[in-house]
């Protein structure tokens, strides 16, 4: 483990006050001996940067997923208090409210045999992917202001889905608190052609194959069967939420010397959760939040439809099993020294991870907790988790988001060709179409840690609880 | 003039180099088009931008960002930048080809820039500055 780091439980470590200077409280991270050895040092000085930020409670923490970013380290989880806190968009990152969807069918795998590559290039077809693409949806601005304050009911109520599907989405898929005047005509200029598509980088939509099944009951209660046919969607809000992230990351670093406040990184540029600035980016970004929720349900509409269409299955015989966001801040309430409390927690690169009974999520899932969504990457498992009581002490209800890069993606481009990642891949049996074979290298397998420790270490932690392993069968890519 | 990608695990870290400011804003264009897009020519698409800050580390940022904001909405890629700077406002001639995703697609998506360490600094041959940006 790097310099200057405190063991303080077998997979928990401690950064103490000191570190940098100004930190408030010390920060906690999770992480295991084989993960360690992946550790960034600047990731460490990003968790300790985030203990310098007025108002934070208890610690500054990360998953076992943490790597370097910018401002919050990637997996950084932290929350404010309500009167003396701030909100940061470096809490919360450009891709306001990338997260994950997962979807089962009534298909096995045997039903795909000899028609895996033609429902590869069927949704490929569908759904517009990549850079530049441009959405079928034809919305006019007007739409665009429901669909920041309704979120995936306003999807639902236009066909794209159904209010069962509702439910199953963090938040019912639309936060409350968006006010449309804090996104800006640019903002709006971009989100309008792009709602429905699924952008570039590491966003994507897998076909999967439920291999094993850990926790029988809680996956029965999730709909799910062993050797089942699943789908995963994974994107965010798009071009209008990258706009807002960086419009109100403009307007706070500006005020920062109005507020007085002195941070070691402007990345972490933020204001009182009850100032001008700190609401209006708070407005924002639930808008931007709510954007994402009604995109990645125009997606999965999508997507069911050419399920629907290739095996005659009625829409209604996929069900989406929970839809759960990465990146936003919200308002919660949680235990702070033995009482309930309002604090804003803020999760980048980290999975809200609500255990049994928690009044936010689900009623059909309330005796098992909410269901966490870990994507692999494209040759590596997914998992589906459960939240915990665990992870409601230890760390605001929150788990890990993903596997976690450990090469860049100029270092995995010099050492593996998209083409080579592609064909390999498929003699493993996993299908990948992109636009472009450099997309392909840039998230090769070998890119990322392996999900299986990542969430190993989740597990045993009692941060979220293992239900089921997914394997890819095939997938698309921006 | 010069850009080159220094390591970072998750996102894009570019350090650009300029013997004047002009140069180096121009370069910081050049490179996210080229990180973006790839290859590019100019086929006579034209826009002249203009962007004015408190601070020429915030100019970059806000022309940065102005850059990701037009390619996204307009579908345009850029391949000559031709930057004036004057105190901490500029101006800018920008050109490039239309977006043709047969030719485009090869690249990585830019989906903001980052303050951290974002501080334009002078050495001996000139200015240089370190972006990351969220990819």
């Amino acid at each position: 483990m790097l310099a200057g780091i405190n063991r303080v439980g077998d997979l928990e470590w401690e950064v103490p006050i000191g570190y940098v200077p100004g930190m408030r409280v010390p920060g906690r991270f999770f992480l295991s001996a084989s993960l360690a050895g992946t550790l960034e040092e600047g990731a460490v000085r990003q968790l300790a940067n985030v203990a310098t930020m007025p108002g934070i409670v208890k610690y500054s923490l990360a998953m076992p997923d943490i790597h370097w970013g910018y401002g919050f380290p990637i997996g950084g989880v932290a929350a404010f208090d309500m009167t003396e806190g701030v909100i940061s968009p470096g809490g919360v990152g450009f891709d306001i409210n990338c997260g994950v969807r997962l979807i089962t069918t009534p298909l096995t795998e045997s039903d795909l045999a000899g028609k895996r590559r033609e429902l590869i290039e069927r949704l490929f077809a569908a759904i517009p992917t990549g850079v530049g693409a441009k959405s079928t949806l034809r919305i006019s601005n007007k739409d665009l202001s429901r669909v920041m304050v309704e979120g995936a009911r306003w999807a639902v109520e236009r066909g794209f889905g159904t209010e069962a599907d509702l439910a199953r989405c963090e938040a019912e898929g639309a936060m409350s608190g968006a006010d449309p005047d804090a996104v800006s005509s640019k903002a709006r200029q971009r989100g309008v052609p792009q709602l429905g598509t699924l952008g570039a980088g590491n966003h994507f939509l897998e076909v999967q194959a439920v291999r094993e099944i850990l926790d029988p009951a809680t996956a029965e209660t999730f709909g799910l069967k062993e050797g089942q046919v699943c789908f995963m969607v994974h994107c965010g809000s798009r071009g209008l939420g990258h706009q807002v992230a960086t419009d109100h990351l403009r307007t706070l670093e500006a005020a920062l010397s109005k507020y007085r406040i002195h941070l070691p990184d402007r990345q972490l540029a933020c204001a009182p959760i009850d100032s001008p600035e700190g609401r209006g980016y708070y407005g924002g970004m639930v808008c931007a939040a709510n954007y994402a929720w009604a995109n990645r349900q125009v997606i999965m509409h999508e997507a069911r439809n050419v399920f629907a269409k290739m095996f005659g299955l009625d829409c209604d015989e996929m069900r989406l099993v929970y839809d759960v966001a990465h990146n936003v801040a919200k308002f919660e309430r949680h235990e702070v020294d033995g009482r309930p409390a309002e604090v804003c927690v803020h999760r980048k690169g980290a999975t809200r991870a609500f255990g049994p009974k928690a009044p936010e999520i689900p009623h059909e899932y309330a005796g098992v907790g909410q269901p966490v969504i870990i994507p692999g990457s494209m040759g590596t498992p997914s998992y589906l988790l459960c939240g915990t009581t665990t992870a409601m002490q230890k760390t605001w209800g929150s788990t890990c988001h993903g596997a976690g890069r450990v090469l860049s993606r100029s270092k995995v481009k010099k050492e593996v060709l998209g083409k080579e990642v592609r064909e390999q891949l498929a003699g493993e049996g996993i299908l990948v179409r992109a636009h472009s074979d450099a997309a392909i290298a840039e998230e090769a397998p070998q890119a990322y840690k392996p999900s299986q420790e990542v969430v190993r270490v989740v597990h045993v932690l009692g941060l979220s609880a293992i239900v089921a392993r997914l394997e890819p069968l095939g997938v698309i890519k921006g | 003039m010069s850009f080159e990608e220094l390591e970072h695990t998750a996102d894009l870290r570019l350090r650009v180099r300029g013997a004047t400011l002009d140069e180096i804003f121009a370069e910081a264009g050049r490179a996210i088009f080229q990180v973006m897009y790839g290859h590019c020519k100019d086929r006579g698409v034209e826009r002249r931008i203009e962007v004015e800050a408190e601070s020429l580390d915030s100019l970059l940022f806000d022309y940065l960002s102005e850059l990701l904001f037009i390619t996204d909405v307009e579908n345009v890629v850029f391949c000559t930048f031709d930057v004036k700077i004057q105190g901490t406002r500029l101006t800018a001639v920008l050109r490039g080809e239309p977006l043709d995703p047969a030719r485009h697609s090869g690249g990585t998506l830019i989906k903001g820039v980052s303050y951290s360490g974002l501080e334009i600094r002078r050495d001996e041959e000139g200015y240089v500055v370190e972006i990351i940006l969220d990819v």
